[in-house]
């Protein structure tokens, strides 16, 4: 056996699509648990008062990275058949600013917000309604967007193509940024719960 | 007591572990990339026999129409022949470079050459190398021309032909052919008839497809 098993056609395109729904309702479902199902723990994160989306998340990349680093080492999984995403450089920092604002305000990303839907949040049902509204007009006015959606293209790139640094030491690096940024969120969660306790005094 | 103590410690011991692996993975070297893929030779047979790897010239006309990009067209023609022409959005890879890491393993590879041998030769070495996802154009380049390009009606077709031909003709002019009307009629010199090439912009086939291709999406909606 041989890892990614869709590429090696171990199961047909059907048959993706129920392992789809199975990973799809474990995600949600570990989302839930995480507390993502509530607009305000995720709205909390931006205010520095809570920040275990940022710690369950970079526990996430860690935890898949570090997957993948010793399954491609170990020869099981053939890393160069994993689909990526192309990089357009202009258009997903642009993308990625208005997602983040819109978590801001709505409270949720779009895969939260179909947590929060499904445990039958008002809030989330709202939400995902907008998601599809926007969906709806991107689709709709797309001629308009479609040379900025496309531009700055670099391909199917990674940090080692880009960078030449090897896989092992990015790994090592992001590791380090991770715990780093882990023991920065205990002590920001703290500096904020203190002065919050000051200021309601 | 001890319990709560191990639970409190947790994301520490998570952390010092995920750090030892962090370390080793310093002084593992890297990934093996290009590991060569053990062939099949029962299971690239039967590709080559059912022809599942081919890709007719017509369904690569219709996918640039609607202006797909889910695929990598390769060239494999010479430098100069390719400049000459080439199928729009077209990239021109030499045989020798062909494993030299341009082409992804996980991207869909449409390959092309004059008649079509060099691109089936091409085909089985990236087969042999991983690269899964890879068709040849039935025909090459020979055929994108006698079908795309100059389309010809031969005497003694049908009704149904002759429709089919107007749909060939309009896919043809879309590419920059001349569909050769006359051939229908008595004189079989069809040698005689015009079949010139439609010019390339200086800027390769990226650019002089983009702007066709928009126009006959409107036109769909």
């Amino acid at each position: 056996m041989n890892a990614p098993f869709f590429k090696f056609e171990y199961f047909t395109p059907d048959f993706s699509l129920v392992i789809a729904i199975l990973i799809g309702i474990g995600f949600g479902f570990f989302l839930e648990q995480a507390g993502f199902g509530s607009a305000r723990k995720l709205a909390a994160q931006f205010y520095f008062r809570d920040m275990t989306v940022f710690k369950v998340m970079f526990t996430a990349i860690v935890t898949a990275m570090v997957g993948v680093f010793y399954l491609g080492w170990l020869g099981w999984l053939d890393i160069s058949l994993i689909y990526l995403t192309p990089t357009y450089i202009t258009p997903q920092v642009v993308g990625g600013l208005i997602l983040g604002l819109g978590f801001v305000v709505g409270g949720y990303c779009p895969g939260t917000g179909m947590a929060s839907l499904s445990t039958g949040r008002v809030d989330g049902m709202i939400y995902i309604l907008g998601v599809f509204a926007g969906i709806f007009v991107f689709g709709e006015s797309f001629s308009i967007w479609k040379d900025f959606y496309v531009s700055g293209k670099m391909g199917q790139i990674t940090l080692y193509e880009l960078t030449g640094i090897p896989y092992g030491v990015i790994m090592f690096l992001v590791i380090l940024m991770a715990i780093g940024g882990f023991i920065g969120a205990e002590k920001v969660e703290k500096y904020f719960a203190k002065k919050d306790a000051e200021a309601s005094k | 007591m001890k319990l709560e103590f191990s639970k409190a410690n947790a994301p520490r011991y998570l952390a010092v572990f995920v750090i030892i692996l962090g370390v080793i993975g310093l002084f593992a070297g890297d990934i093996k990339n290009n590991a060569s893929k053990n062939i099949d030779n029962k299971e690239l047979a039967l590709i080559v026999e059912s022809k599942v790897d081919h890709i007719t010239v017509d369904d690569l006309a219709d996918w640039l129409i609607q202006g797909r990009a889910d695929f990598r067209l390769v060239d494999i023609n010479e430098e100069k022949e390719f400049n000459d022409y080439h199928i729009p959005n077209a990239e021109n890879i030499k045989m020798t470079s062909l494993l030299d890491g341009g082409l992804g393993k996980n991207e869909k590879i449409i390959l092309y050459s004059t008649g079509g041998i060099h691109a089936a030769q091409a085909w089985m070495l990236l087969k042999a190398n991983g690269y899964d996802n890879s068709y040849t154009i039935l025909g090459g380049l020979d055929a994108w021309k006698d079908r795309i390009l100059f389309p010809s009606l031969p005497a003694g077709s049908s009704a149904i032909d002759s429709i089919n031909f107007e749909k060939l003709k309009a896919v043809s002019r879309y590419f920059g052919g001349s569909p050769q009307e006359s051939a229908s009629a008595a004189a079989p010199s069809t040698a005689t008839l015009k079949r010139e090439l439609p010019k390339l912009s200086s800027s390769g086939g990226d650019g002089s497809s983009a702007t066709p291709a928009k126009k006959k999406k409107k036109e769909g909606c």
